[in-house]
């Protein structure tokens, strides 16, 4: 008996099985994978010349060492041809950023494909169309013409776009990459004129990291060799072991084990000392990353856990230690950084006026962290080696930092910790995101602002589109009924907006014809002014997509050829398409590709070819490569020596074509790239600001961060008087190992529907105790934003006083309970503070209590 | 599972959520399914005796090798009831010693089996289920069945072994 559907055996791909290279579709190390494609029914055999791995697998594989290919890595599906295919994705040995190595996540790519033995045989094949509460098959002929009609009526209206609200991905991996979101820029940016647009996991268009990009520092800048050869790594809010964990496993951690001191020896200075690697943790929990490293390498690793959102302090405060002992190279400083703006950095973030003990004091009481560890983190990161040579840190941060009170001071105030101690763009440095997923940024300029020191802050869409504005809200490759702050409000108020336009076009019989829809759904938008019409993009039925009017099905990663960058070493490689996309689903590039043709139709019959002309902007797109190539015209000239480097996009790719990326393999090329003046080849930038950083001077723009001003007001009102008690707890919320953002792929897996069936929130023994709450146990949390019905899990991986929620789960978002704050600078929300309360519901349910583990997951030894 | 059902209510879960299982596996695969051949156990697997019920302490495990001479396993008896539990507590497990990650040993250490190549973790009462870590396959079940005697004889192995294209 098993609960699982098990197999001991396999079937190894055959000789003549399809062979093709990727990359995991799911996290930021973008881990590299091999894919074979073969006919049901045939099959390899075990000696090494009888399979496509060309393996011998008459005895076991060596451990660690060889191929890897389990039960997870094997699954069926059926091509457009009518024949059922075999299909393997295995890690690729050959790839330097896994080297065969995988995680829970990417071990299981083969099990989230298409397939009808599976869950994932729900993927979305065919438009569906809402008729009064049921979604009905309609053509792509329909739903194009659809699409258009209602845009252009919009527009004709309206005479902008202004009612047109967009929340689109912009990232690469997860079936995404450079092409759609070329795609998407073509329409919003070029075509149309998109205000209100905001990115797949915020509400709002803007960057995560202005904080460190107006300082010249783009936050990719490091590579994952820099992992293997620091003296010390810094895990700032990046929780790696669980959210990059091969980064964390094959390369973080084998240096705090030593495994890497050869490798140090050969880069390092002569007569540099080369020893195994330290490891600091900064994270309010006692997180993962932390335990395992102390189980590996005890006295090697520093956890520091500050209070909520006083992280910027807290690097001010190391800043501040780093400066009193002399920590840093005048030299480099005056060479590289502006001088004139490093007083304002003295001035209020050193805030060199204070006096050491009272400032230490200071920090002290508003981090929670004591000086001894502050100045403990300041040696760990920047005391000269031998007194003569630099210490080599590299600093990965991530949503605790970018998902912070205070975005912009947050992520600022680490980088320029990191270029005060001169640790960046040296071998074993870099201060940077470790990244969520993967990337592929290329799009026209965008009608939206900066941060607040460039035009912005840009619009949050989510309180346009709550607060009753817009029309048109199209939601492409996201699911903000789980990802977006203040969701219970969203959630509520777009259900009740697109209600109004589903009562008003049917309230008994809709328009039968596509036209006849359209005049109705334009009526009704422009009667009621909260009526919204909604149409989701995507995979799969997403929350979202309950409440929209109109579902297109989207092709899913290896359905289409694609390109994209990791984040640990923006490294740039194709993505091969291996199968076809079910039923009628269509890359996305192509969909807007299509949207604009449908547009552009009704303006030719309007004889505004003008107009028309802007819509045909995919009228060359024959292949996912055209789009690729097109978007590379973006990018500035990158023939530039190897200092300018610094100048470049970060992801400029001018040059690369589909036939570079297969040469290159798994190996791939380092953005930017840049084609070599003096030999006319294109060339990676292994790790950038060597010699300059990217601004106008090359230097270095300081930034002095604000004082502590205490906690905003959506927040402090939890804080003071009854409702201090009402709301003891702190709430923080992040992802786990085992379920991947919106959890589209996990929830149908039978093995993650076992271990995780319920979102769960992480509760102190101490707390737990007092609440009669063990793991296992229903429990809701709840606050004046919303509810939320969590599994308890009992664990020290929190201090007491504090609860950790898993993010998106399909029984339930933490976003319920999240503020509508966002940093007045940026318009990035703080995700990972709030307060609420916490009461016990009933017991486990006793099915769950059966099947599912709640042994501790931060305890490894 | 700190409170414990009584051991009625507990056969009676117990045969509840085995009949689940067995649906709910068959039904994970759909009727045409061309995995099937290969859901285990598909392959002719010897009947090892592995131990008596009366000679297992709670929380010490047992190494044994299985499905051949080469092949590490561990025996364990959890001190609570276990799925595929077997024993007057159904609370005798067993498992391949082999990390399903990429082949090292995994290690039982309270509660929990470890693998310390890059700390996979896995549950023995739930089936070896990966519940922390790398392993994206749970750990192989062992078969076991108890005879009048008590002795634990293993019988059959539910999951691939890390390294082979088949068990045996
Ligand atoms: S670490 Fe990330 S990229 Fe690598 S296999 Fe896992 S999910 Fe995929
Ligand atoms: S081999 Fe066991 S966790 Fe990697």
């Amino acid at each position: 008996m098993s609960i699982l559907p098990r197999f001991d055996q396999v079937p190894l791909p055959p000789t003549s099985a399809t062979e093709y290279n990727t990359v995991c579709q799911f996290c930021n190390v973008g881990c590299g994978y091999k894919v074979y494609v073969w006919p049901v029914g045939e099959q390899g055999g075990l000696k090494a010349d009888e399979n496509a791995f060309k393996v011998d697998f008459t005895k076991p594989q060596a451990v660690l060492k060889g191929q890897s290919y389990t039960e997870a890595m094997h699954s069926t599906t059926v091509g457009k041809d009518g024949r059922e295919y075999n299909i393997v994705i295995v890690p690729a040995t050959n790839s330097p950023i896994n080297q065969g190595n995988y995680s829970y996540r990417g071990g299981s790519n083969a099990l989230t494909m298409w397939s009808l033995d599976r869950g994932t045989q729900d993927r979305l094949t065919y438009p569906l169309l809402r008729v009064g509460d049921q979604f009905q098959a309609i053509t792509w002929d329909d739903a194009l013409a659809l699409m258009a009609g209602i845009i252009k009526g919009i527009r004709d209206r309206d005479k902008n776009d202004d009612n047109i609200a967009v929340k689109c991905y912009d990232h690469g991996g997860s079936g995404a990459g450079f092409e759609d979101n070329y795609g998407a820029g073509k329409l919003f940016f070029t075509a149309l004129s998109v205000k209100h647009i905001a990115i797949h996991n915020r509400p709002a268009y803007n960057s995560e990291v202005w904080g460190s990009r107006e300082r010249g520092v783009h936050e990719l800048n490091y590579d994952y060799s820099d992992a293997r050869l620091a003296d010390t790594v810094v895990l700032w809010g990046a929780n790696s072991y669980e959210t990059a964990t091969i980064l964390y496993t094959q390369h973080i951690l084998e240096n705090i084990q030593g495994s890497t001191v050869a490798e140090k020896k050969k880069v390092f200075d002569k007569d540099e000392p080369a020893e195994a690697g330290y490891l600091i943790v900064i994270d309010p929990r006692k997180t993962s990353s932390y335990t395992v490293a102390e189980a590996a390498a005890k006295n090697r690793v520093l956890l520091l856990q500050p209070n909520f959102g006083t992280d910027y302090i807290l690097a001010n405060a190391i800043a501040r230690v780093v400066w009193e002992r002399g920590y840093y190279d005048k030299a480099y400083l005056e060479a590289r950084t502006d001088m004139k703006l490093f007083e304002d950095y003295k001035k209020k973030s050193l805030k060199l006026d204070v006096k050491y003990d009272e400032f230490m004091a200071q920090a002290e009481r508003i981090t929670g962290v004591p000086k001894a560890q502050i100045e403990q983190a300041a040696d760990w990161i920047a005391k000269p080696k031998g007194n003569k040579f630099k210490r080599r840190t590299l600093t990965i941060y991530e949503k605790g930092i970018i998902w912070n009170m205070k975005n912009y001071d947050q992520v600022a105030a680490l980088v320029q910790l990191a270029v005060l101690t001169h640790n960046i763009g040296r071998p074993g440095t870099g201060c940077g995101r470790q990244g969520g997923h993967q990337e592929g940024y290329v799009r026209p300029p965008s009608p939206t602002p900066g941060s607040i020191y460039n035009g912005g802050p840009p619009v949050n869409v989510d309180k346009f589109l709550t607060s009753g504005k817009g029309k048109f809200y199209w939601v492409i490759a996201n699911d903000p009924y789980l990802s977006t702050p203040n969701n219970q409000i969203f959630r509520k108020r777009i259900h009740e907006r697109t209600k109004k336009l589903t009562r008003a076009i049917g309230e008994s019989g809709e328009p039968s014809t596509t036209q006849g829809r359209i005049d109705a759904i334009l009526k009704a938008l422009y009667a009621d002014p909260d009526a919204l019409f909604m149409v989701v993009q995507d995979i799969y039925m997403t929350e979202t997509a309950r409440d929209a009017h109109l579902v297109l099905p989207a092709a899913g990663w290896g359905e289409a050829n694609e390109t994209s960058i990791n984040c640990n070493s923006r490294l740039l490689r194709l993505y091969e398409k291996f199968m076809d996309p079910p039923g009628e689903a269509k890359p996305d590039w192509e969909i807007f590709k299509l949207v604009g043709e449908e547009i552009a139709k009704l303006y030719r019959a309007e004889k505004k070819n003008d107009v028309a002309a802007k819509f045909e902007f995919g009228k060359n797109w024959k292949t996912d490569e055209d789009v690729f190539l097109a978007g590379s015209e973006e990018f500035a000239d990158n023939q530039v020596s190897e200092e300018d480097e610094a100048k470049l996009e970060a992801e400029n790719y001018k040059g690369v074509t589909y036939a570079f990326l297969k040469q290159v393999g798994q190996e791939g090329i380092r953005t930017p790239v840049r084609l070599d003046p003096k030999t006319k080849k294109l060339v990676g930038t292994l790790r950038r600001y060597t010699v300059k950083f990217g601004t106008a001077d090359g230097k270095f723009k300081w930034y002095g961060t604000d004082d502590w001003e205490g906690y905003p007001a959506e927040v402090a009102k939890y804080l003071e008087g009854n409702k201090a008690k009402e709301y003891p707890f702190w709430v923080t919320t992040g992802r786990v190992q085992h379920l991947w953002q919106s959890t589209y792929h996990d929830r149908q897996l039978p093995e993650r529907v076992i271990t995780h069936p319920l979102p769960y929130a992480e509760i102190n023994p101490e707390d737990a105790k007092k609440l009669n709450i063990e793991s296992g146990d229903l429990i809701e949390i709840f606050n004046e934003e919303g509810n939320a019905i969590y599994m308890a899990y009992v664990t020290d991986a929190v201090k007491p006083g504090s609860i950790f929620m898993v993010m998106y789960h399909w029984r339930g978002t933490s976003n319920s309970l999240t503020t509508g704050y966002t940093d007045p600078k940026t318009t990035i929300p703080w995700y990972k503070g709030t307060r609420a309360n916490v009461r016990k519901v009933a017991g486990a349910i006793p099915f769950i209590k059966q099947t599912a583990s709640f042994l501790q997951q931060n305890k490894f030894s | 599972m700190q409170r414990m059902l009584s051991r009625r209510g507990f056969l009676k879960v117990m045969a509840m959520t085995a009949a689940l299982f067995s649906s709910w596996g068959k039904a994970a695969l759909a009727a045409g399914s061309k995995l099937k051949p290969w859901l285990a156990p598909s392959l002719p697997y010897k009947s090892v005796k592995v131990g008596n019920v009366a000679d297992l302490t709670v929380n010490k495990p047992v190494t044994f090798n299985y499905p051949d001479a080469n092949t590490p396993a561990v025996l364990v008896k959890l001190g609570k009831p276990a799925l595929g539990g077997v024993g007057p507590q159904n609370d005798i497990v067993a498992f391949s010693g082999v990390c399903t990650h990429m082949g090292c040993p995994i290690q039982y250490q309270g509660e929990r089996f470890v693998c310390r190549c890059h700390y996979s973790m896995f549950d023995p009462a739930k089936a070896g289920q990966t519940y922390q870590g790398l392993a994206s396959t749970w750990l192989p079940q062992i078969t076991l069945t108890v005879d009048k005697k008590g002795d634990i004889y293993a019988t059959a192995v539910n999951g691939l072994i890390w390294g082979r294209a088949k068990n045996i």
